[in-house]
């Protein structure tokens, strides 16, 4: 598989994501599969951002640490970026009259680093062009390293401007300057693609947070409730900003616990409501969650996860609130935690949350993270014919309402613990939906027996969940030598590596848990058996999925790939990682793509 | 708004509990519990359209004494579990029903935003200016220099001056009422269930075990119908100047009500001209249109 990459360096608010993503739209459309990844700090102008595509005529579902090409907006990529560039790579920066140290010199001819220096300041001023136009400039030069055609370019800016005729004419006419613009210093440049593959074309190209919102919309969510906190606050706005699309009630809560609180009354009342928010406003909500609990209100809460403690790294990933899910808010009480993958989970997964949350009337909480959430991906067109609407024992028929006693909303026979539910308005008894310990009308009450039933009726809904919930997902070698054990949004890197040169014909199988709470650990144990090493691959320091499986099972996974620094698992690093599993003679060097 | 107009109307038999009440001796409860269930029956709203929402005090015992759909949740919080099952169906009338501790310290920040959002909730206050059912701690509303439990020497922190905070967040309807004249309460909580808007009900009340101060005898001898001498309450000054002074007598009665200002739902764009509620709405959705962007 040949895969290229391209780092775009600059300050934050320089537009590197303009950059970013009129690339990543014209490749995906002239037929490459693109993988995009942002590393940006917590501030709005200034600082140190980057925006990474990987591109392929094959899945590329993960970005290198090292990359083929460099475009640096500014001067700091000159200095702090140059040992992201391969041997052999390409380094386009736009800094007038920069001498790099001698050292750095050095370095450069040493690793064959073609450097190229593109004077967008002087062409914009030919032009009388404004600077944010520089963009559209450096897009056009990439679009030409790349060996693409220039209509395709215009014609996809254009679609953008069609409306704005001034504007369109000066983006043409950058277009054609950075196009054809050549530094005397190296010559032309090219950057070889493998031939594209049309299957790339028609699919779509969206972040975690957008299909996260897709899959909201599409699971009949009514209602949003939100307050702003990175990582989760995309998929706030992306759901405010089609709002007059989809007619849904969107607020901008006043905090994190009035969300909660929000989309607990809106569910209670019988739509389908739904909040996000990140490991500190989650913290927030727990005294909500666990509200829930009691009074088996269906809800879902997503937590996008980013390093913590405290503020921690605002703007980076994390898989560290994996315990923080399970062990949320105070009091026993049933519940489901699942995580998140890749923008085919985030679609089809949303609508079964919400399933999964009326059926057994818990509380679900979805885990996703900023890698997830921000990443780009190229995502099959979904396929709706096959989501299901279960609302599990609610009861809506008239005739079905007018013989349910009041006692029957918590009646604590039901063997899968679950009681009917009816919702405020139906023609029905009455009942309290109590945040007391209850009998089974909703009246407090204290009882010692009571308290017993009640509690176990609960802790049931549980037990059948665990039941129901899949086991996680198996793939590789059926007698693996090393088994991999992940969860959340690590399956997209791992799903490349495995088919990495580097790595093949190893036997190496993978467990990929959605489902983390309740959890389900049989096949685990069997597959646990047959493997040589079991390695636990999260991006937290605990290694806390590996915590919870020896919790439940008694295994002990001793092996780790562990990572807790705000990064996501780089595809190269990952391979190493790996590969360091292996006796060493088995490796083979992986081979770079051809930069002329 | 949206209250189905039934003439057949139900009867106060059909809100009554079976469940023995658990308040104190001359507790203020017993008359807003009588009040709220008048208003009920005399607007013709059975028990299976409206929800009950309370909060966690001595009014939150509440929850099991009367019918109706009811929800008994975490204390400070009832605001905006209310307001969420409102924006949710619109066809039901939805009350939240919370003391003056929580409201005014834990869930102030929830009442702040409820009054500026003017969500179409009534919110019953039920102000006894203490912590009741935790044994008698100061609110934020417990006159200063009251010895309390935890404060032997009288609180240091000044009392929250509770109307002129409501009216500083330009509320459209704000009443005060009495647990000792139920008559009135129930005009009053019948004027703010209807109301377009946020419905802000302050609700004096004799706390018999804690309050020493303000009793049911000093309500009784303070308390006046606005009503009967003539209160406008479209003039939003005279109504907060007449709700701040309490120092020779209190005002009772609908202080202030503007019905012009749309409530939160209404000002939601994309649910203007709706017949259906978010609750009839919840089927699986085609997102065709919407994936046309990531083309």
């Amino acid at each position: 598989m040949q895969r290229v990459s391209l780092k775009i360096v600059g300050a934050s608010g320089q537009g590197i994501n303009s950059v970013g993503e009129v690339l990543a739209k014209g490749l995906k459309r002239e037929g490459y599969c693109v993988f995009g990844y942002r590393e940006y700090p917590s501030l709005i102008k200034g600082g140190h951002a980057s925006y990474q595509l990987d591109i392929s005529n094959e899945s590329v579902r993960g970005s290198v640490r090292v990359v083929d090409v460099l475009l640096t907006l500014n001067h700091h990529g000159l200095q702090r970026n140059l040992d992201d560039v391969k041997e052999g790579g390409l380094l386009i920066h736009n800094v007038l009259s920069w001498k790099f140290s001698k050292e750095d010199e050095e370095r450069l001819q040493k690793r064959r680093i073609k450097v190229v220096y593109l004077p967008v300041e002087a062409l914009l001023q030919k032009m009388a062009a404004q600077p944010i136009l520089g963009n559209v400039l450096l897009s056009a030069f990439l679009w030409a390293a790349f060996g693409r055609k220039i209509d395709a370019l215009k014609a996809m800016v254009g679609e953008r401007y069609a409306k704005k005729k001034h504007l369109l004419d000066l983006n043409m006419q950058c277009i054609d300057e950075g196009y054809r613009f050549v530094d005397p210093a190296t010559g032309p440049v090219s950057v070889s693609l493998p031939p594209p593959d049309p299957q790339w074309r028609d699919h779509l190209l969206l972040t975690g947070s957008h299909a996260v919102g897709l899959g909201a919309v599409h699971a009949g969510v009514r209602f949003f409730a939100g307050y702003p906190m990175t990582p989760a606050s995309p998929i706030l706005s992306y759901i405010a900003e089609i709002q007059n699309k989809t007619g849904m009630a969107v607020k901008q809560a006043e905090d994190e616990i009035t969300a909660a609180q929000l989309v607990s009354g809106a569910m209670h009342m019988g739509t389908r409501a739904l909040t996000a928010t990140s490991g500190g406003g989650f913290d927030l909500m727990t005294e909500t969650l666990s509200l829930n609990g009691m009074i088996e209100n269906p809800v879902v809460f997503i937590v996008a996860q980013r390093p913590g403690p405290a503020t921690g790294l605002p703007t980076w990933t994390a898989q560290g609130d994996l315990f923080l899910a399970v062990h949320s808010g105070h009091g026993e009480y049933p519940r489901c935690v699942m995580a998140l993958a890749d923008s085919d989970d985030a679609f089809h997964l949303l609508p079964e949350a919400f399933n999964l949350a009326e059926e057994f009337q818990i509380p679900v909480l979805v885990l996703t993270d900023k890698h997830l959430g921000e990443a780009l991906f190229c995502q099959v067109p979904y396929d709706q014919s096959k989501t299901q609407l279960r609302r599990g024992k609610l009861v809506t028929e008239p005739a079905a309402l007018a013989a349910l006693k009041a006692s029957d909303r918590y009646d604590p026979s039901p063997a899968d613990g679950v009681s009917p539910r009816w919702l405020p308005g139906a023609e029905a008894a009455t009942y309290c939906a109590q945040g007391d310990e209850h009998d089974p009308d909703g009246t407090v009450d204290e009882g010692a027996e009571n308290a017993r039933l009640q509690m176990e009726k609960r802790m049931r809904k549980q037990e059948t969940l665990k039941v129901r919930l899949p086991e996680p997902a198996y793939a590789g070698a059926e007698q693996p030598q090393v088994l991999l054990v992940s969860w959340g949004s690590t399956k997209p890197v791992i799903e490349d590596v495995l088919r990495d040169e580097a790595l093949k014909g190893q036997r190496i199988g993978w467990l990929h848990y959605t489902y983390l709470w309740p959890l389900k650990t049989e096949k685990l144990a069997a597959l646990a058996r047959k493997a040589k090493k079991t390695v636990l691959v999260e991006g937290n320091h605990q290694g806390q999925l590996g915590k919870l499986l020896r919790q439940e099972s008694g295994i002990e996974i001793t092996d780790t790939i562990l990572k807790y620094d705000g990064r996501p698992f780089f595809h190269d690093e990952l391979v190493e990682r790996l590969q360091s599993f292996f006796p060493a003679k088995g490796r083979r060097s992986v081979p770079r793509p051809t930069l002329a | 708004m949206g209250i189905p107009l039934d003439n057949s109307g139900p009867t106060m038999k059909d809100y009554a509990s079976p469940n023995q009440c658990t308040w104190c001796d001359g507790c203020g409860d017993y008359g807003i519990w009588t009040a709220l269930k008048e208003a009920l029956v005399e607007l013709k709203i059975p028990p299976t359209r409206v929800l009950l929402c309370y909060d966690v005090g001595c009014h939150g015992n509440m929850s099991d004494k009367l019918k109706g759909y009811r929800f008994h949740g975490l204390h400070g919080r009832v605001l905006p579990f209310a307001a969420g099952a409102k924006i949710a169906n619109m066809a039901l009338p939805v009350m939240a029903v919370g003391g003056d501790g929580a409201s005014f310290s834990e869930g102030v920040g929830h009442l702040v935003h409820a009054v500026r959002s003017n969500y179409p909730v009534t919110f019953i206050l039920h102000n006894n200016a203490n912590y009741g059912l935790t044994t008698g701690q100061a609110s934020s509303l417990t006159k200063r220099g009251e010895k309390m439990n935890t404060s032997p020497n009288g609180i240091p922190e000044r009392t929250l001056s509770s109307m002129d905070f409501v009216f500083s967040l330009e509320p459209t309807f704000v009443a005060r009422g009495f647990s000792g004249n139920i008559w009135q309460l129930k005009e009053i909580l019948k004027a703010a269930i209807t109301h377009r808007g946020f419905g802000f009900v302050d609700v004096l009340q004799a706390c018999p075990s804690y309050n020493h101060f303000a009793t049911h005898d000093y309500l009784l001898e303070k308390c006046y119908d606005c009503w009967k001498e003539g209160h406008d309450p479209s003039d939003f000054k005279k109504a907060r100047k007449l709700a701040v002074d309490t120092s020779r007598r209190i005002a009772t009665g609908v202080l202030y009500q503007n019905k012009d200002v749309p409530n939160f739902y209404e000002e939601l764009l994309p649910r203007q001209g709706k017949a259906t509620t978010l609750v009839n709405e919840v089927a699986l959705q085609d997102v065709s249109e919407l994936m046309k962007d990531f083309a």
